[in-house]
């Protein structure tokens, strides 16, 4: 080791060349005070988002801060409000007032449905045609029929006179 | 002034070592003044090491600066396993090198600052003396030349090169601030040494 080291002792003289490579005049008096004060403003800095997030300016930004901090208050706050929007699609597409009985006739007349022909209906009935025309879950025509395709309850009718 | 006098690092005399620790434990309590005095006792040696493996001033100052603050974060995680400097330096030179590893074009020191000291160096100027191949060569010029050649290095041979030959540590010390054993720091020391040589060998007096 030591003719090792007396092989390099040129340029182990060389790097001492290093030790005199000196930092800008006046470097090392306000080093140790950079330092600290960038200590001193990162720690600033949390105290800061604390307070902020204690009496911020805003509960919405609060509100989402949680999110942040908490990915699984989020994904919680989510499913509820999924659960929310499924239970108020369901019970938005009861009807307003109580079940009405299928085909049941409210006229006060005391005509049953029955008995009332289809052509007269619109006139006789005309009330209680339209709530059954607007609540589809009990109208006699089907949506279908709008958009121009069959339907099961309008078959084509021929009225050919019998025995031609 | 010669930045990188306390050539001879050796751990703290005793006297001082408990003044460091307790110095370290107030630190740890969030004392920043004690921690001041810290970085006032060390800023000089880190920076050296950082700017000797960057050969450039603003990086240096950066790393040194960010060395010291990521040290005052994990001053909790420090049990005194190793003495505080040790551990430092350790921050440090890791930091360093994962800079130079990220740092792909690596940009070279304008040398403008050596001290009027460098030409009283009997070593220095006899480096440059008749004898010296090429004596036309000022000291700037040699100092860029090295630089260059250090930087030709790989990092971990620069960090052994720079704390030996330059900051004047012991094995025992670079084995313990790279983590690794005595033998792979002789080694890496040995082939560093080699490849300065032959880089070098136009302004190396002919023995």
């Amino acid at each position: 080791m030591n003719e090792n080291e007396n092989n390099f002792e040129a340029l182990r003289r060389l790097l001492t060349l290093k030790r005199h490579e000196l930092p800008p005049p006046g470097f090392f008096n306000g080093f140790s005070d950079q330092v600290i004060a960038r200590i001193r403003a990162g720690e600033a800095g949390n105290v800061r988002t604390a307070v902020k997030r204690v009496s911020g300016t805003s509960w919405l930004s609060n509100f989402l801060q949680l999110f942040e901090f908490k990915p699984a208050f989020a994904g919680a706050f989510a499913s509820a409000l999924c659960l929310l929007l499924i239970f108020g699609i369901v019970y938005a597409d009861r009807p307003d007032s109580g079940p009405q009985p299928f085909l049941t006739n409210t006229d006060s007349s005391g005509a049953s449905f029955a008995t009332v022909t289809p052509a007269a209906m619109p006139s006789e009935n005309y009330a209680a045609d339209l709530m059954a025309s607007n609540n589809p879950a009990t109208s006699l025509q089907p949506v279908a029929s709008f958009l121009g395709s069959e339907s099961a309850f309008a078959q084509p009718v021929s009225f050919s006179p019998s025995g031609n | 002034m010669i930045m990188a006098e306390p050539a001879t690092i050796t751990n703290p005399e005793p006297a001082a070592a408990p003044v460091e620790m307790d110095l370290v434990r107030q630190a740890q309590r969030g004392d920043l003044a004690a921690y001041d005095e810290l970085v006032k006792r060390y800023q000089e040696r880190i920076y050296a090491t950082v700017y000797h493996m960057t050969s450039n001033h603003e990086d240096a100052n950066d790393l040194a600066q960010d060395s010291f603050i990521k040290a005052f974060q994990a001053l909790k995680s420090f049990k005194g396993g190793s003495s505080f400097y040790t551990w430092l330096y350790r921050i440090g030179v890791n930091k360093t090198i994962n800079f130079l590893k990220q740092r792909k074009n690596r940009v070279h020191m304008s040398l403008n600052d050596l001290d009027f000291n460098t030409e009283n160096n009997p070593d220095l100027v006899a480096l440059i003396s008749d004898k010296t191949p090429r004596r036309e060569a000022g000291l700037n010029e040699l100092s860029e030349k090295l630089n260059a050649a250090l930087l030709k290095l790989s990092e971990p041979h620069r960090v052994v090169v720079v704390l030996h030959d330059v900051q004047g540590q012991s094995h025992e010390e670079i084995a313990e601030i790279m983590d690794c054993n005595i033998g792979t720091v002789r080694s890496r020391l040995f082939y560093a040494r080699q490849q300065l040589q032959s880089l070098l060998a136009d302004y190396l007096k002919p023995t």
